[in-house]
């Protein structure tokens, strides 16, 4: 007979919900970030602890977890937007290739722009839609001539997938287009300036669901170009559009690993309890 | 209802999995009731109970439909993720082996009919000793896997894949014992070749004991093992 005595200890795998490092492989190869054993502080708050994580080229990577469990924290020290925060202090390295982003020398705004980001709600600028694409690449001097320029809004406006509905109205006021004309109008304004990662906090959040089907399937065609991290309160938004996914809790990357194995055999109790919909 | 069913923060979802978890408990028990009546159809040639048999299969294809109708609004308005996704997956495979253990039942008892309806010769008694000891089996097996799924018991679903590994030595005996009943005398054939039939049946039932057990295996460790070995599996559970 099998010794199977040892089996029964351990009859559902997440049993705890210590945190005793983060589950999964936090490194990849080749990876176009990488960050290791960042801090952030807001003032007393401690609000990411000790969180290492790479992230992939060409990947679409999600950070999940209850509100205020750092994700969007996280997410926003990767292009240093808690710069503008005066009680945030970041600690720990971040790196994008082999720079470390914050490096004091550093001058943040190419930075924003190799790491752009879309927010949750469409912010278009209230000018035309052809101005809207064109100041990125005007304040850095992307185009050379007007001939260059046109073909970068044109460009950008295509990979957004909003070109057609859009061509007979560059002139037009950005702000008079739908929810979701207008938040596709805000990711072709990031690619404008062509960025090596996307950042997305929530961008369907105020979106209904047809708005938010482009942008998923947006984000998927993104993907080949582009490394794209996108904070998501959806489950299934997560599931659909990332390759990777990442759980916080607390300030703490609880566990990491590849999309279909975090929702279908989660290795972590409370990865497991917040993507059952067993604790909020 | 165990761990698998509860602590959603809605709890109507614990509801609707716990009623799903319910009717895989329904359905173990009526498929042991049968293959036990079945059994007993046969052991007192009682052919209106081996009618009544064939006849309450329909409860338990009932209850697997119900069971099918369950799952596809879970999906549907829950769309279940990890162990939820887990376990629906799991309940799904298991009422389809349950309502194939409900179907081979009913063999037995159309050899009941067959062997005491009408005027010709009844079997010897002989011959049907490995129905009753096989039934008597399988019946464990179907219990222990149902308890193993209901208890999330590892432990218990490898025993059952142990004991289809013995079942299916037993039925391998049993047809040799058959073989020489028939050299001895070759009018046995026609009964011989009923009680092959119905020991495969008995043979199928443990098999689909063994499937349940697999799925328990997948449900507690997200891992498809279906069709590893019993080696490999006992591996691969030891390991974490």
């Amino acid at each position: 007979m099998l010794a199977m005595n040892n089996l029964i200890e351990e009859r559902q795998q997440p049993v705890s919900t210590e945190f005793t490092g983060t589950v999964g492989d936090i490194s990849i190869s080749n990876p176009r970030m990488t960050t290791r054993n960042v801090d952030v502080h807001y003032g007393d708050k401690h609000a990411i602890m000790d969180v290492s994580l790479d992230i992939g080229r060409h990947e679409v990577l999600s950070l999940i977890g209850p509100s205020g469990c750092g994700k969007s924290t996280f997410l926003r020290c990767l292009n240093r937007m808690n710069d503008t925060i005066d009680i945030c202090r970041v600690t720990g390295q971040i790196k994008l290739d082999d720079q470390d982003i914050y490096d004091k020398n550093l001058d943040v705004v190419p930075l924003r722009a190799q790491v752009g980001m879309v927010f949750q709600k469409p912010n278009p600028f209230p000018k035309s839609i052809y101005d809207n694409i064109a100041y990125g690449p005007r304040i850095h001097g992307l185009a050379e001539d007007q001939t260059e320029l046109d073909g970068i809004v044109e460009g950008s406006l295509h990979r957004a997938g909003l070109w057609d509905e859009v061509k007979d109205r560059l002139h037009q006021p950005g702000t008079g287009l739908s929810g979701g004309q207008q938040q596709r109008l805000c990711i072709a304004r990031t690619i404008a300036v062509s960025p090596e990662v996307i950042l997305m906090d929530e961008p369907c959040s105020a979106l209904d669901p047809i708005a938010t089907a482009k942008i998923e399937a947006l984000i998927d065609e993104l993907r080949q170009n582009f490394t794209i991290v996108i904070v998501t309160h959806s489950m299934q938004q997560a599931a659909r559009v990332s390759q990777r996914t990442a759980y916080f809790h607390l300030g703490r990357l609880i566990e990491v690993g590849q999309t279909e194995d975090i929702f279908t055999n989660p290795q972590h109790k409370l990865t497991e309890d917040y993507i059952t919909g067993r604790f909020g | 209802m165990n761990e698998m069913t509860e602590g959603h923060i809605v709890s109507g979802y614990n509801n609707e999995l716990t009623d799903l978890h319910q009717t895989v408990l329904q359905m173990r028990d009526l498929v042991r009731e049968q293959i036990k009546s079945a059994l007993k159809s046969l052991q007192d040639e009682d052919v209106a109970g081996a009618r009544a048999v064939i006849r309450h299969d329909q409860k338990i294809n009932d209850l697997d439909i119900r069971a099918d109708d369950a799952i596809i609004h879970l999906i549907a308005k829950r769309q279940p993720v990890a162990k939820d996704l887990r376990e629906v997956l799991a309940v799904g495979k298991i009422v389809s082996d349950l309502e194939r253990m409900g179907d081979q039942a009913r063999w037995i008892a159309r050899l009941t009919i067959r062997f005491y309806e009408g005027e010709s010769l009844p079997p010897h008694q002989q011959l049907l000793t490995d129905i009753s000891k096989m039934a008597a089996y399988v019946d464990i097996m179907v219990d222990e896997a149902i308890t193993a799924f209901d208890q999330l018991d590892l432990q218990r679903a490898l025993e059952v894949m142990h004991k289809d590994q013995a079942l299916e030595s037993e039925f391998k005996s049993a047809l040799r014992r058959l073989s020489t009943y028939l050299l001895e005398d070759a009018r046995n054939v026609g009964h011989i070749a009923d009680v092959v039939l119905a020991l495969r049946a008995l043979e199928r039932i443990g098999g689909h004991a063994k499937n349940i057990a697999g799925h328990v295996v997948f449900l507690i460790r997200g891992k498809d093992m279906r069709h590893a070995t019993l080696e490999a599996i006992t591996e691969e559970l030891e390991r974490r």
